[in-house]
């Protein structure tokens, strides 16, 4: 028998011990696997998609007519380096194919690159040759030219402008990553602070043969030495299983971010290859040895200070005062994310004192010495699960805030789809098709009295000075301005924002433009339309959710004749008019045999689906580190609790009901839980806050409202109670079994106070 | 008070199961009077636990008869006779470790019903009275156990059990509580069953049995609660 199998024994003498903290590991690595997993697939997805559809430049003509072959074959020959980019939506398909032609992209290398194959053979998913595409018989086609600029000098008949024509998602999902980056961050804390108190837990219960080893000679470095050994061997027989559980999970989840992907690119781009198990395995072990070795890290005289300056709750105080200033004072993400770090380490480590001084002030306020016990032992079990209980009510603070960030922007988004879709239809208008055609008919046949209501819609790009630098900006012109606009809710607006709006008497900013360029209603803004400069004063600012780009609402007639019109389409509810007889007029008029008719109410259905498996992941995610942080407390709690078993059993032998008994340890159990989740609320409301007023403003230029969900926390409530009533369920068990009185020698085992 | 507190006939007691059964008490009689005190003796694993625990109820004997307080064991309300009437007193880990040793003293009190305004007193005659906001890991051994004593002696027993009171305390000190429980013990007029090793501590009681031949050199393995 050697020292380290005399450590090792008291394993075998309580095997659910050692079960319990195998089980701990091997869930907090599978989880922090797969989220590191999906965060690595995610990111790679994402770098893939945004490097073929990176925003960079094109050459458009000054007079606004579409580009051709000609264009490209004329400024090759003037030196330029130049891609052509040929989009084309095929007959019968919904997603478009982009022709590209890779000999002309040559002249990018040793560049930026424009766009990265990464060796994919032009398949149509969603690259093919330019000259397959060019063949495909297309419902729309548009030619780009992109350009590196700096390879030649433009004639005065083409200007450069930035290529935001291609499906720039990047921002929604950079919106997505930051969700799983600050989400693996915080379960990694979690993780860490669940280890820690296992680990420390292990060390409670073996004070006694710590102390009889010391007295046989052994020294506290090599027991030390020992307990590193014992860990390691248990994170090498947890995990690998764990890490390919959290592979497992990854891949479970990964169908629903591929959907999402799929959604934003038009296009299969998921990348599922590359599950590397190294680095969770490197971040696990290390996070086993920094949270065991930190006793050993950390001098002890900082330690002792660091518990003086938090012994009157001050240091935490200042850290949560400091971390609130921090976010509210933010101007970067950085020191924004630095700030909550600070705000969360204070709130978890005031926590534990409230709870104690909360314990100590009730016990000398009952006048009943039973109560006065209660309250006494209430404050054990907190002090002494300080560090699981920590865990959960972040835990629970991170799964309210993301839940009512998930619940807000699902309603908002859901909303403000309305609104977009107020019509029954959208109809598109063919290329080449003469949009004003349509435009007689439907005044002439659809007269007010019919209950049909439309409009049409021009969409195009303009250029808006902002300090004296033009930036392309999206133009979303309406004529007639009616109904179906006019009930949109603004963020802010001047004085009957939609009759001038109507009128001509100025433009509406989406909440993007406007948060970038500090712009509100009242101010004007400098627009250039098809070379026609405008100074219009901004009318209001309308929210635009998901879609980082700036745009510019405005009566379509202001429009100049000649602005080139990227896209048309009509929105038509036809009221007591039978749709088909709408589009089978405007289909004999415009001599196009099939026209390209939504239901708006199935584009909804199917933006909502996208949003909903955009949030799934995180939901599930932090639904699993609940769970998580749950079972730690679960486990601790009875762990815990059996070894504080013969105190109540001393109940019994002076004569109190074994039910009475039952239910003084179940209360306790529930108290602690509950007031986990009591405490997580105001950390859970105020991360909320922080994630739809802070966060996402600075992020991506839009805000939510702060919504809250009281009906959520009360399913918290019941979940903080579920968990306490199984540790009392479990100890009921305990308590037909002998306790083993605790030892004298030293500390008493199971005897802190 | 009753004449008889206690009266034993015939008690007998074993562990294990049907496949290999440890006889612990065999065939065991005495009878303790009021104010009487007892000693019982014996190596670890005769029974002595394993008696004061049925004799405050926490075990049932598997058979022989049992008189308390005039009362036959089927019939009595043991977990009312343990809060009111029967005071135990461990070798250690008597007191509830997150309250301070008047809190201790006071829920003792409160739980048989007594007074708590003699619970100060209790710990001033134990000579701890100045202690009495110390936690017991604030207090040595002696201390704690002579909290233990002031615990016992504050809901007025009709009974005390001691299961090794002294065991784990130096001589002095031992000697020291034993005293105060001895005299208390006269002084209240309860009675007391003591459980010792130590053949000095058991000479002070009024009678002595000796368990060694009930089941010499059987461990029972349980001891505690």
């Amino acid at each position: 028998m050697t020292a380290f199998s005399a450590l090792l024994s008291h394993y075998r003498r309580h095997p659910w011990q050692g079960i319990a903290l195998a089980l701990l590991m091997l869930m907090a690595t599978a989880l922090w696997t797969g989220i590191y997993h999906l965060t690595s697939q995610a990111r790679a997805s994402l770098s893939q998609s945004e490097r073929v559809v990176e925003a960079r430049y094109q050459v458009q003509r000054v007079d606004g007519a579409a580009l051709s072959v000609e264009d490209f074959v004329t400024l090759r020959r003037q030196g330029l380096c130049l891609m052509p980019w040929l989009e084309v939506l095929p007959e019968g398909e919904s997603r478009r194919v982009i022709g590209v032609d890779p000999l002309a992209a040559l002249c990018f290398q040793g560049q930026a690159d424009v766009v990265s194959f990464d060796g994919q053979p032009l398949r149509g998913d969603p690259f093919m040759d330019i000259a397959d595409a060019a063949a495909l018989p297309a419902r729309q086609a548009q030619l780009f030219l992109i350009v590196d600029p700096d390879t030649g000098e433009l004639s005065a008949d083409y200007r450069i402008t930035d290529f935001s024509l291609a499906p720039d998602t990047g921002q929604l999902g950079d919106s997505f990553l930051l969700n799983l980056d600050a989400l693996s961050v915080l379960v990694l804390l979690i993780t860490g602070l669940l280890l820690r108190s296992v680990y420390l837990l292990s060390l409670s219960q073996r004070r006694d043969s710590f102390a009889l080893l010391h007295r046989f000679g052994v020294s506290p470095r090599r027991v030390r030495g020992h307990l590193v050994a014992e860990l390691v061997g248990l994170a090498a027989l947890t995990l690998m299983p764990g890490i390919l559980l959290g592979q497992l999970l990854a891949n479970a989840l990964a169908g629903g971010f591929a959907s999402v992907m799929e959604g934003l690119f038009d296009s299969r781009q998921f990348v599922t290859s590359g599950n590397s198990w190294l680095m969770p395995a490197l971040v696990m072990v290390t996070l086993l040895l920094l949270v065991c070795a930190v006793d050993w890290l950390i001098p002890e005289k900082l330690r002792k200070a660091f518990a003086v300056a938090n012994r009157s709750g001050g240091l935490s105080l200042l850290l949560l005062v400091a971390g609130g200033a921090g976010v509210w004072l933010a101007a970067n993400l950085l020191f924004l994310f630095g700030s909550v770090a600070l705000m969360l380490a204070g709130a978890g480590l005031l926590m534990p004192w409230c709870l104690s001084v909360l314990s100590s002030r009730l016990a000398q306020a009952s006048k009943q010495p039973f109560r006065r016990w209660w309250w006494a032992e209430f404050g054990v079990l907190c002090r002494r699960l300080a560090l699981p209980l920590v865990a959960l009510q972040l835990s629970l603070a991170m799964v309210l805030a993301v839940q009512a960030l998930v619940t807000t922007f699902e309603a908002t988004f859901d909303h403000w789809l309305g609104q977009r879709l107020s019509a029954d239809y959208y109809l598109e208008v063919p290329t080449d098709a003469d949009g004003q055609v349509a435009v007689d008919w439907l005044e002439q046949n659809l007269p007010e009295s019919s209950g049909a209501i439309w409009h049409r819609v021009l969409r195009g790009q303009g250029q808006l000075d902002v300090s004296g630098h033009e930036q392309s900006v999206d133009i979303f012109a309406v004529a007639p301005v009616g109904a179906l606009v006019s009930d949109w809710r603004l963020i802010e607006s001047a004085g009957q924002p939609w009759q001038r709006l109507a009128a001509g008497q100025g433009v509406m900013v989406n909440e993007q433009l406007a948060y970038r360029h500090e712009l509100a209603a009242g101010d004007s803004v400098q627009l250039t339309l098809a070379g026609q400069s405008l100074r219009l004063p901004v009318l209001g600012v309308y929210p635009d959710y998901g879609r980082p780009a700036g745009e510019i609402l405005l009566a379509a007639d202001q429009l100049p004749d000649d602005f080139s019109v990227s896209f048309e389409s009509f929105s038509i509810s036809p009221g007591e008019v039978d749709i088909e007889v709408i589009t089978e007029a405007l289909s004999a008029l415009w001599q196009e045999p099939a026209l390209t008719l939504r239901d708006n109410r199935s584009i909804r259905d199917l933006a909502n689906r996208v949003f909903e498996q955009t949030f799934m992941l995180t939901r599930a995610m932090t639904m699993l580190t609940l769970v998580l942080a749950a079972v730690a407390l679960l486990l601790m709690g009875w762990v815990f609790l059996s070894t504080r078993l013969w105190y109540f059993r001393l109940l019994a032998v002076w004569g109190t009901a074994r039910t009475g008994i039952f239910l003084s340890l179940l209360t306790l159990a529930l108290t602690v839980s509950v007031s986990a989740a009591a405490l997580a609320l105001p950390v859970g409301i105020g991360l909320t806050w922080v994630l739809v007023q802070r966060i996402n403003p600075l992020a991506f230029g839009w805000s939510l409202p702060l919504d809250l969900y009281p009906g959520f926390w009360l399913e918290l409530l019941g979940l903080a109670l579920l968990i306490g009533l199984c540790i009392g369920l479990l100890m009921r068990r305990q308590l037909g079994r002998p306790a083993v009185r605790p030892s004298v020698t030293g500390t008493i085992t199971g005897g802190e106070r | 008070m009753e004449d008889n507190v206690l009266k034993v006939r015939g008690l007998r007691k074993s562990f294990g199961d049907r496949d290999a059964t440890v006889p612990v008490l065999a065939d065991l009689s005495f009878e303790l009077h009021s104010a009487g005190s007892l000693a019982l003796m014996g190596r670890s694993g005769s029974g002595k636990s394993t008696l004061l625990n049925i004799l405050c109820g926490l075990e049932q004997p598997d058979a022989g008869e049992l008189t308390l307080f005039g009362q036959d064991h089927r019939q009595i309300d043991w977990q009312q006779l343990r809060r009111e009437r029967i005071g135990v007193v461990f070798q250690e880990a008597n007191l509830m470790p997150a309250l301070s040793l008047l809190d201790n003293v006071r829920l003792r009190a409160s739980l048989a019903g007594q007074p708590e305004s003699r619970c100060q007193h209790w710990l001033d005659v134990l000579d701890i009275g100045a202690l009495a906001q110390r936690f017991p890991d604030q207090v040595s051994g002696g201390q704690r156990q002579r909290a233990a004593l002031a615990m016992v002696f504050a809901m007025s027993p009709s009974l005390i059990l001691a299961d090794e009171p002294t065991g784990s305390l130096d001589r002095v000190t031992a000697d020291d509580v034993a005293d105060s429980l001895f005299r208390l013990q006269a002084e209240t007029g309860c009675g007391l069953i003591l459980a010792t090793h130590d053949p000095e501590l058991a000479s002070r009681c009024e009678k002595i049995l000796d368990l060694a031949h009930q089941a010499a050199d059987q461990n029972t393995g349980q001891s505690g609660l």
